[in-house]
């Protein structure tokens, strides 16, 4: 019999083991030897100079090309390196970014700008009228196949007036324009040098230069001495980490990981609250959270069915638990944050009047129907609590989760409104200005597979306000024709009106100007340490 | 044996195919479009149409396969539809991670599971026994998810001796690893009992014993040799177990890993990112289970491969 053989063998194995563990220690940052890994916080606290911000977030970033981003996690990273004409600050008013004035035609067809003077990319190109117009040209061009060409279709030229005033023309009337001068604008050479990789390569004017970005893993940006407005951010590093489990997020904050963790899950908000050096921080956001009534099936196309759910489903309640509390009632079609917003009231919680229409509308016995939602257990919770409260006014309502792909099929994935299979959908809207808010979904042109006014709603004044309001500068008009809207809209409940969300994120206590902005965003631009 | 490997190589090619095949038309045959995912609640039908040509997603399903297999063949992954950017780039870093990950795990759960097997046969029926297979019965039973979260709360959170996550240094790799190589440990814990109390059943052992050798002699050189076979034998197959559980673990670690990529890229139905990584689980599956077979000679030298 040989000797040790067995212990031979496995040493080998555990040899290969160790040598491999070896060879790619550190592997978060093998790709760039030579740049330091960002070094976790952890084991700098109580060091007088603390200099390295940890920022952990729920999800990956999927690119840093301003111009062709879709998701609000990604646009929050990008708005510590890339400004706009225009910036949004931490409460979504616009204030001057890349501009220092502008002027607006009366048919809100020609906007002038003022650009700022001596501001230069990170990649030292000088910012000028040249820069806005290649920057504006690349949006404006279907063939570019950009997320922004969404909002900049509308563009007909941009002319460089001299060298530090450009002018916008639009082929049409478009109110919602202003807000999209907030699109980051991507130095010129770097177009130009790394042209589809600008994705990884990220250069604006911002107050934070790119350093590296670890796929999966963190982004780093470092404080940009040349910055306009230099002294506002302090932090001389800020590393971004998806963290997408909430409970080690949550372990991050306390054991200083991280700095600040966003977003803070409304149940873990109990284990922070009395946490040593730990502060939970709450804003009002653009969310709003409903559910969907599709308004072309029976027993849905009848108003007096509609309004008696909402009477039937107690807000509060639904606030207390599945918000854990969290939230507001959601009083019109959008959030309080967004302009124009007019408070409509909120269908009292009756259940003997929900009783009442329901058997004017000839469903005295109730019906059955069903409640789509996402996997998420929030969601689930959501959807078990509007089937408790219906049940109690005779509606049976089956609770059907799919998975999110799914869902998005089922839903948009149809030929015709008339074949959508949904009944009501559990969903939420995040929304940054009125005409996304209410265009998007109660616009009859936007019924699936064309847009997502899930509710099939109709109304022809709603129709009509909405086209008007689109195409006026005037901001009282616009105030007027969007308060048509959210009065009808409200008083036809397509919707199941819920809650608006509230946004919870935690800090350490030494950090100062980091904000979650309504809409999700991260706004670094006042970043210090105490 | 040289003979014997190479032809197993060989066979690795059939299966890959095969595999590959699988995984592009069950990945496509899942309802979902990665088209609208990628392109947004608000974007119009114009839009959704432009985007599908681009990325190639109008052509027939057949089409797509064809062009597939042909980048494959010139070792070119494609791109991620949701980034844009070449999976190699993807994968450069998180490669390596996740084979640190689970050599780990399966380090942890060999030592480990080995000893307590050991110790629960030796001891048969009497504490150590009873300690060691209730610790078994706890790794396979306590969910992964579970037991990470209790892991970062007590040795990070409290005591402050690891890092929550990520993967900054070799004490990152300590908690997940160790929450990743439980459930195998238990196994192989069970199974190097069972094995072992067979053995020490068999005529030669008793033998040992009638020529006056020593307990611990009998059972380290005699026993557990022989006990080994049927427990490399779990080994190899529960690896597949552990880049399963390596995406669980992943997420709860944030392990910026293949497994929580591949998790990612299933929510959005990024199909290439999907395929590339779930083909490289596959080969790395075969690939230690060929390891398996070369082992199996090196404990049992009866066993004839070249035949």
């Amino acid at each position: 019999m040989k000797k040790a053989s067995f212990l031979r063998t496995a040493s080998v194995l555990l040899f290969s083991v160790a040598l491999l563990f070896g060879c790619s220690s550190g592997g978060g940052s093998g790709s760039n030897s030579g740049t330091p890994a960002a070094s976790n916080g952890g084991t700098t606290t109580g060091a007088p100079q603390k200099d390295q911000m940890v920022i952990a977030v729920n999800e990956n970033f999927i690119t840093m090309d301003p111009q062709n981003t879709g998701d609000a996690l990604s646009s929050g990273v990008q708005s510590a390196m890339f400004e706009g004409l225009l910036i949004y600050d931490k409460d979504l008013k616009l204030m001057p970014g890349l501009s220092t004035e502008y002027s607006v035609n009366e048919d809100a067809t020609a906007y002038t700008f003022k650009l700022r003077q001596n501001v230069k990319f990170h990649d030292g190109t000088p910012f000028n009228a040249e820069a806005v117009k290649i920057n504006f040209d690349r949006m404006s061009n279907k063939d570019n196949n950009l997320r922004a060409y969404r909002n900049y279709k509308y563009i007909k030229s941009t002319e460089v007036v001299d060298e530090h005033t450009v002018k916008v023309t639009l082929n049409q009337p478009f109110s919602a324009m202003i807000n999209k001068f907030t699109t980051g604008i991507i130095s010129p050479a770097a177009l130009e040098k790394y042209g589809k990789d600008i994705t990884k390569n990220p250069v604006g004017t911002g107050p934070y230069k790119f350093v590296e970005w670890v796929q999966g893993d963190h982004l780093t940006v470092e404080l940009n001495p040349d910055h306009w407005n230099k002294g506002a951010a302090k932090v001389g590093k800020i590393v971004y980490k998806p963290v997408p489990e909430n409970g080690s997020r949550v372990a991050m904050l306390k054991t200083g990981e991280a700095d600040v963790i966003y977003p803070l899950p409304e149940q873990q908000v109990e284990t922070l609250n009395g946490a040593e050096g730990v502060k939970v921080e709450r804003t009002p956001s653009t969310i709003t959270r409903y559910v969907s009534i599709n308004m072309l099936k029976k027993p849905f196309d009848d108003p007096r069915v509609r309004q008696a759910i909402n009477h039937a489903v107690d807000k509060d309640a639904f606030i207390k638990v599945v918000k854990s509390g969290y939230g507001a009632q959601l009083e019109s079609v959008m959030s309080p944050t967004i302009a124009h917003y007019a408070k409509q009231g909120a269908y009292e919680y009756n259940i003997e009047k929900a009783k009442q229409l329901l058997k004017e509308a000839g469903y005295e016995n109730g019906f059955t129907t069903d409640i789509w939602g996402n996997t998420n257990s929030d969601t689930m919770k959501g959807m078990q609590f509007i089937q408790q409260q219906l049940q109690k006014v005779g509606i049976t309502v089956e609770v059907k989760s799919m998975e999110e792909a799914t869902l998005s099929d089922e839903i948009y994935g149809i030929k015709s409104p008339e074949e959508a299979k949904m009944n009501m959908w559990y969903v939420s809207w995040s929304s940054a200005d009125p005409d996304n808010a209410m265009r998007s979904l109660f616009s009859s042109e936007n019924f699936p597979p064309a847009g997502a006014n899930t509710a099939f709603y109709k109304n022809a004044l709603v129709d009509q306000s909405i086209k008007e309001a689109t195409q006026s500068s005037d901001q009282d008009k616009q105030k007027q024709l969007y308060g048509v809207v959210q009065e009808n809209v409200f008083k036809d409940a397509p919707w199941i009106f819920l809650a608006v969300d509230e946004i919870l994120y935690g800090k350490r206590a030494n950090v100062n100007g980091v904000y979650i902005t309504p809409s999700g965003g991260i706004y670094v631009r006042e970043a210090a340490f105490q | 044996m040289f003979r014997y490997i190479v032809k197993r190589l060989i066979e690795i090619i059939p299966i890959i195919f095969v595999v590959s095949l699988l995984i592009f038309f069950f990945i496509h045959l899942v309802p979902g479009d990665p088209v609208r995912l990628a392109a947004g609640k608000e974007a119009t039908l114009e839009e959704i149409e432009r985007v599908r040509q681009e990325l190639g997603l109008d052509k027939p399903l057949l089409t797509q396969y064809v062009n597939y297999m042909q980048n494959l063949l010139t070792g070119n992954l494609g791109h991620s539809l949701k980034t844009g950017l070449p999976i190699s780039d993807m994968f450069e870093n998180r490669f390596s991670v996740t084979m640190t990950l689970t050599f780990m795990s399966l380090g942890w759960a060999l030592v480990l599971g080995l000893l307590i097997g050991t110790i629960s046969a030796v001891f048969r029926n009497k504490w150590p026994d009873y300690v060691g297979m209730l610790t078994a019965i706890s790794g396979i039973s306590l969910p992964g998810f579970w037991l990470g979260l209790i892991l970062i709360q007590v040795f990070s959170v409290t005591l402050g001796w690891f890092p929550t996550g990520g993967v900054e240094s070799w004490k990152s790799y300590v908690l997940p690893s160790l929450t990743l190589g439980a459930g195998i440990m238990s196994m192989l814990a069970r199974f190097t009992r069972s094995s072992l109390l067979e053995t020490l059943k068999e005529d030669f052992i008793r033998t040992g014993r009638a020529k006056g050798l020593k307990e611990s002699v009998v059972v380290r050189k005699h026993a557990l040799k022989n006990s080994m076979i049927p427990v490399v034998t779990i080994a190899g197959l529960q690896f597949g177990f552990l880049l399963g559980g390596s995406v669980v673990v992943e997420t709860v670690f944030s392990i910026p890993g293949m497994g929580r990529l591949l998790i990612d890229s299933i929510a959005f139905r990024d199909y290439p990112v999907v395929q590339a990584v779930i083909l490289l689980f596959s080969l790395e599956f075969i690939l230690v289970n060929l390891l398996v077979d070369i082992l199996y000679k090196a404990l049992n030298p009866k066993i004839r491969y070249d035949s």
